[in-house]
């Protein structure tokens, strides 16, 4: 497939597949508490109904911010499908998440600002994994691009298991699933109201729906990589990788932020900085 | 139409219920009712809401937070009175603190009888909520189609909170301009604000005459003109104006962001010079940043007569015209008009 019909695929496809993945999150969650939950297409739902909604804001210039999140969300989406170089990615999820964050900040409210500075405290714990997971990547298949990566003939989850493991924490917290649902949970009703979300209302707060399912898709692309040679298998896992994420969320209570930092980055230095070490050693 | 009967976010507020009612709302999210079949979320955010469900009376102290709340969620909106306390006040409506149901205090579309209202009415006076809901969407729709049929309208008292709230988002981008937060239109609180409707506003630097008193003196009302912009019933724009002397002093003009640029606050402006048939000379203020104002003032005739440093970030600019589109003198001082008016009524 050429890299310009995998960038159209993402482009229209994820943001399906996204939404229907956050349904299923819903309904799989609602059963897990023995409820029969909203139906499949809800969060389609949802953003229709919040585009529609009047717009109300604390400063104007806070939705220019999220317009930018979510561009920014579906470039590096953009980039990771067109098989760019995985570093570029990293780098432009990173200013996605600043401009939500500044958005947050924009906005004044204790809530959300509280929220804000939750989610930078996050990107701190998820960063190093990510970085170090690229890093890995590339010792195995000597390269950052990604259709590199994806065509690499071996699996890589058998060269880089510990690294897999450390993605797999860093996931929790980026699809903000319990117990790293700290800056904004998906369930309503938490101390901070809805954390980094508070002050958006109307299109504003769908376009943030809309990133996080272009976001989740790219996040599940990216597990994918690991299983590049063998493309059944890749999204088998990657669906297994997210139910699990679903069942984490709804077995695990909230962790306070101390602890996913110092958990996060334990993590990073034990399975993923471990995993290079011994990459570096036994080759 | 998709979207709003499938996905009602339901914000709940306890008024001064007994707990039996809040219990109850409590009850449908529960696997025995699982309101989230209906796509239902309780949320915690009005800014996120579209149903606003009120349990119990309201006394003094929740009557203020009703309506904070109320004006925090975005349209279209719906009220849902939960039992019979938030219906009529109940067995409480008679206690010294209570004033009534809900509908003493913000519109009400559905009541939902019951002592304790069980969950099964809850549910069904949710989904009644749903149809007012989906009408008022496209009630919506059509004030976004209709702006040009926007009409102005005297305010009263009773418009003063929306008029706040509407205030405090109107100047959001003033606060941004001057990068301070500290303008008086933002800290204006609801009891000024009420006085407004029938004192001089002594904040307004200019009105000499009252400049040197401490209390705001109360004055013939008829010397007050404060104008609402409505659309479809929603506050849209206002405008304040006082007369002392000939000349009619403007301020607050205020315009939604939504609707700015399409003619709202022109219109006002236009309404109160009308609205002052024998003020000969008409004043305005307004930040020396702030230059849409400048701009919309000076299209219509306003020009620059003095300056006052008000604080180290906040120069007020003043401007004038005259009614006959002549510019009165500009040394500074407003001209002395002979008071050769007619009846105070027309004042």
């Amino acid at each position: 497939m050429s890299p310009w019909l995998r960038l159209l695929l993402y482009l229209v496809a994820a943001p399906i597949i996204g939404g229907l993945l956050a349904g299923f999150d819903r309904r799989l969650s609602a059963r897990m508490q023995a409820r029969q939950g909203p139906p499949l297409l809800q969060p389609f739902y949802d953003v229709i109904k919040l585009w529609q909604k009047e717009n109300i804001v604390v400063r104007r210039s806070q939705n220019f911010y999220i317009l930018f999140f979510l561009l920014l969300v579906i470039f590096t989406g953009a980039l990771f499908f067109a098989g760019s170089d995985l570093l570029l990615v990293i780098f432009a999820l990173t200013l996605a998440a600043i401009f939500f964050v500044l958005g947050a900040y924009k906005a004044s409210s204790p809530y959300s600002f509280l929220g804000a500075e939750r989610e930078l405290l996050q990107m701190m714990a998820y960063e190093p994994m990510v970085l170090l997971t690229a890093i890995g990547m590339y010792m195995v298949t000597k390269s950052f691009h990604v259709h590199e990566i994806a065509s690499h003939p071996s699996l890589l989850i058998f060269a880089l298991p510990g690294l897999f493991l450390g993605f797999l924490y860093t996931l929790e917290i980026k699809f903000r699933k319990s117990p790293f649902d700290l800056s904004c949970s998906h369930h309503a009703h938490q101390e901070l109201v809805r954390g980094i979300t508070t002050e958006f209302s109307g299109r504003a707060l769908a376009m943030i729906e809309i990133a996080h399912w272009y976001e989740n898709v790219f996040l599940l692309g990216w597990v994918y990589l690991f299983f590049g040679s063998m493309p059944a298998l890749g999204v088998a896992v990657s669906l297994a990788v997210f139910l699990f994420v679903i069942l984490a969320d709804n077995v695990f209570a909230r962790l306070k932020w101390q602890a996913v930092l110092k958990s996060a980055w334990l993590v990073a230095v034990i399975l993923g900085f471990g995993n290079i070490v011994v990459l570096s050693l036994f080759r | 139409m998709i979207g709003f009967r499938q996905s009602p976010w339901i914000l709940h507020y306890d008024a001064s219920s007994c707990n039996g009612c809040d219990i109850e709302v409590l009850a449908c999210l529960t696997p025995l009712y699982d309101v989230e079949r209906f796509g239902v979320i309780n949320t915690g955010n009005p800014k996120h809401a579209d149903i606003f469900l009120v349990t119990g009376a309201v006394n003094e102290q929740s009557k203020a937070v009703i309506r904070n709340i109320y004006h925090q969620l975005p349209e279209p909106k719906v009220v849902v009175a939960v039992g019979i306390c938030a219906g009529s006040g109940g067995i409480f409506r008679e206690c010294y603190n209570i004033c009534g149901g809900v509908d003493s205090v913000i519109p009400v579309d559905v009541y939902v009888p019951g002592c304790a209202a069980r969950p099964e009415a809850i549910i069904d006076g949710v989904v009644k909520a749903l149809a007012v809901l989906e009408e008022k969407q496209k009630a919506m729709v059509a004030m976004a189609n209709s702006i040009d049929k926007t009409l102005i309208l005297r305010a009263d008292k009773s418009d003063a909170p929306e008029i706040l709230a509407l205030q405090k988002v109107a100047y959001q981008s003033e606060a941004e301009i001057y990068g301070d937060d500290s303008l008086p239109a933002l800290q204006q609180t609801l009891e000024e604000l009420e006085e407004d409707f029938t004192h001089m506003p002594y904040r307004t630097n200019t009105l000499a005459v009252s400049r040197e008193n401490s209390d705001p003196p109360e004055v013939n009302l008829n010397r007050i003109v404060f104008l609402k912009a409505v659309v479809n019933g929603k506050i849209i724009g206002s405008i304040r104006g006082y007369t002392v002397d000939g000349t009619a002093y403007i301020s607050r003009l205020i315009v939604h962001p939504y609707f700015r640029g399409r003619g709202i606050g022109r219109r006002l402006l236009q309404e109160i010079e009308k609205a002052f048939p024998h003020a000969k000379r008409f004043e305005a203020y307004t930040g020396h940043k702030s230059k849409r104002n400048l701009e919309q003032l000076s299209r219509l005739g306003y020009q620059t007569f003095k300056t006052e440093v008000f604080n180290p970030i906040i120069t007020w600019v003043y401007l004038q015209k005259s009614r006959n589109g002549e510019h009165p003198g500009t040394n500074g001082k407003p001209q002395p008009v002979v008071a050769a008016l007619g009846s105070p009524a027309n004042q």
